[in-house]
C-alpha cells in the first residue's frame, strides 16, 4: 500500500530590506561595514537595527566599523545541506572591533583536513579580517569570507 | 482570586521515523487526542476549546492545523486557536490554553501537538527557511551548525571536551530505553557517541536529535472543574517565555544560556522556587543537541556555570538521582516537531500524576520543570513549573 504522495513547492520572494538594512547593504558595495548605535545604552549593532530592543529608542547614530574583529564562537561543517556550500567549511560569530553584537560569516583560508587541528586555527580569540568580493551587489556575501590576520 | 489552570489528562503516541511511519498526520493526532480523553476520562462534549500548533512549511502546508481539527470527531462548534511559533509552538500551546482558562474564557481546552517534522523530504532545507533571511541565511548554516556554536564557546571558557558532551547523550539514551514511547531506544557508550559521524565541530551525529513522527495531546482545565476526571490534576503553577534578538549574532554570549537564566529567575519567582535543586523533583529540558543540556541545567540553577557536566556525571540527573532529567530520553531520542516541543510538559505532567510508564516513574514526584526552546540559534525559550495538587 502506498502511504505517501509527493508534494513540491517552488516559490521565489523579493524581500524588501527597508531603510536600515538597505543602508547596510549599500555600505557593503563600497567596502564599508556600517553599524548603528543606541543613544541610551551606547551599544553598537552590526548588522544595524532601527531600534534598540533594550531601551525602546531609535538607533540613528551611524558609524563605520573596521572590517576586523575576533572570533567568539565557531563551527566547522563536515556535513552540509542541499543548496549549501560544499563541506568542509568554517562559520564564525565575529565580534568586529567596536561592535556589541556578533556578525556571522564564513572564515576561509584554513586547512580543514585534520579535525583535531581546527580549534587551534580558528578557536575563539582568533583575529580575522573581511575579504571583499570583486563584484559587490549589496548583499552579505559582498564579503566573501573572513580570513585570519 | 483568579482561576488557576490544571492539566487533567495526556495522550502520547509511540514515535518512529518518517520512513517507517504508516499513519497520516491526522491519524497520529487522532490517536493522541483520543488517548488524552481516555486517560482523563473527559467526555468529548465537555471540551470548550482547542489549541493546536503547526510550523508553516515543514509539512508542505500553511496553517495546516486548521484543516485537521474538524476531522478529529470532536464536534463542529469548538473554538480553535492555532499557534505557529516554530520551536516554541509546543510549549506555547499550553501557555495559551492556560491563559484562556485563567482568563475565565474557557474551562476545558484540548492542546494538540502534531508530527510537524513529518513530510519534508529535505527537512534541513525546510528548517533553513526559518533562519534569519538576508544576513544569516546565506551563510551555510543549517540547524545543527548553529547548535554547534554553543559548545565551541563553552569549550573555550570551561575546557569541556567532546567526551564531556557525550555524557548527556549517553544518559538520554539510557533513559529513552525505559520509555516505551521513545523513538531511539538503544543505549550508547561515550566512545560510540564520540566516534559517530562528525557533523559540525564539535557535534557528532549521536549528539544530534533524530527526525521523529508522533503526536501528543494535553487537557488543560480550570481548577475545581475536574471532579469527573480520573487523574490527579497537575497545577500549572508558573509559565513564561522570553526571547533574544532575532539575529543569532544578537546573542551576547554563546558559552552560557543567558536568556534561559533570565527566564528561570522570573518563573522561579512566580512559582516561589528558591532552591531549584532542592525543590524540583523531575525535569524535562529541550536539548536536541547533547551539549545544550549541561548548559541549560546551569542556566536553570541546578549547577554553577561550567558545572553542568559534573552534575550529570555525578548521577544526580538519573532516575534514582535527586534531580532526574529527561527521563523520557528528551528530544535527543525523540523529536517530532510540535509534538516533541509539547513532550516535556506531557512527560512532567504524567510524572506528577503518577501515570508515567512504570519503568520511568519517579516515585512521589510533586513538583516538576518543563522547558522548551526554539529559533535556529535558540533565541526563544519557554519554561513551566508544574505541581501535583
Ligand atoms: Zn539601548
Amino acid at each position: 500500500m502506498t502511504t505517501t504522495q509527493r508534494v513540491h513547492w517552488d516559490l521565489t520572494y523579493d524581500v524588501h530590506l527597508g531603510a536600515t538594512w538597505g543602508r547596510f547593504m549599500a555600505g557593503l558595495t563600497e567596502q564599508q561595514i556600517l553599524a548603528n548605535s543606541c543613544p541610551e545604552c551606547s551599544r553598537t549593532f552590526v548588522p544595524p537595527q532601527a531600534y534598540c530592543e533594550s531601551c525602546f529608542v531609535r538607533t540613528d547614530e551611524w558609524i563605520e566599523l573596521p572590517a576586523e574583529g575576533v572570533v567568539e564562537a565557531f563551527t566547522v561543517a563536515w556535513q552540509g545541506f542541499r543548496g549549501g556550500p560544499t563541506p568542509p567549511y568554517a562559520i564564525a560569530g565575529i565580534r568586529l572591533d567596536g561592535a556589541s553584537t556578533l556578525l556571522m560569516h564564513y572564515v576561509g583560508g584554513l586547512d580543514l583536513d585534520d579535525p583535531s587541528a581546527v580549534r587551534e586555527q580558528i578557536g575563539p580569540g582568533t583575529r580575522v579580517r573581511a575579504v571583499w568580493a570583486q563584484e559587490r551587489t549589496g548583499q552579505i556575501l559582498d564579503i566573501t569570507h573572513f580570513e585570519k590576520i | 482570586m483568579a482561576t488557576r489552570a490544571v492539566i487533567g489528562g495526556a495522550g502520547i503516541t509511540p514515535a518512529t521515523s518518517p520512513r517507517k511511519q504508516t499513519s497520516s498526520s491526522l491519524e497520529l493526532i487522532q490517536e493522541a487526542v483520543w488517548g488524552a480523553l481516555q486517560h482523563s476520562g473527559a467526555a468529548p462534549d465537555s471540551l470548550d476549546g482547542i489549541v493546536i500548533g503547526n510550523i508553516d512549511g515543514f509539512e508542505g502546508t500553511v496553517l495546516g492545523a486548521k484543516h485537521l481539527v474538524r476531522r478529529l470527531g470532536l464536534g463542529t462548534e469548538l473554538p480553535v486557536s492555532i499557534l505557529n511559533t516554530g520551536g516554541t509552538t509546543g510549549g506555547n500551546l499550553v501557555q495559551v490554553a492556560a491563559r484562556q482558562v485563567r482568563a475565565g474564557d474557557r474551562r476545558r481546552v484540548l492542546v494538540i501537538g502534531g508530527p510537524t517534522f513529518f513530510g519534508a523530504q529535505d527537512l534541513q532545507s525546510a528548517i533553513n527557511t526559518n533562519s534569519p533571511m538576508i544576513v544569516e541565511q546565506p551563510l551555510g548554516m543549517g540547524a545543527y551548525h548553529m547548535g554547534a556554536f554553543y559548545p565551541s564557546a563553552y569549550t573555550e571558557r570551561f575546557g569541556a571536551t567532546v567526551e564531556d558532551y557525550a555524557v548527556s547523550a549517553v544518559q538520554d539514551h539510557e533513559h529513552a530505553s525505559r520509555n516505551p514511547y521513545a523513538h531511539l531506544r538503544n543505549t550508547m557508550t561515550v566512545d560510540e557517541v564520540v566516534g559517530a559521524k562528525p557533523l559540525s565541530y564539535p557535534l557528532t551525529m549521536a549528539m544530534v536529535c533524530p527526525v521523529s513522527t508522533s503526536a501528543n495531546a494535553l487537557l488543560v482545565c480550570a481548577e475545581g472543574t475536574t471532579s469527573d476526571l480520573r487523574p490527579t490534576p497537575v497545577l500549572i503553577k508558573a509559565f513564561a517565555t522570553s526571547s533574544d534578538p532575532y539575529l543569532g549574532g544578537g546573542k551576547n554570549d554563546f558559552a552560557a544560556m543567558e536568556n534561559l537564566a533570565i527566564l528561570a529567575q522570573k518563573v522561579y519567582q512566580l512559582a516561589d522556587v528558591r532552591d531549584p535543586r532542592e525543590e524540583i523533583d523531575v525535569v524535562e529540558v529541550f536539548s536536541p543537541y547533547a551539549p545544550m543540556q549541561p548548559m541549560q541545567l546551569e542556566a536553570l540553577g541546578f549547577a554553577p556555570p561550567g558545572g553542568g557536566i559534573d552534575l550529570i556525571r555525578s548521577g544526580a540527573t538519573r532516575i534514582d538521582g535527586d534531580v532526574p532529567v529527561n527521563l523520557s530520553g528528551g528530544p535527543l531520542c525523540t523529536n517530532a516537531g510540535v509534538a516533541g516541543e509539547l513532550a516535556p510538559l506531557v512527560y512532567v505532567a504524567l510524572q506528577l500524576m503518577g501515570d508515567a510508564p512504570e519503568a520511568m516513574q519517579v516515585p512521589g514526584a510533586r513538583r516538576g520543570l518543563a522547558h522548551g526552546t526554539g529559533g535556529t540559534f535558540f533565541q526563544f525559550e519557554n519554561l513551566a513549573i508544574l505541581e501535583r495538587t
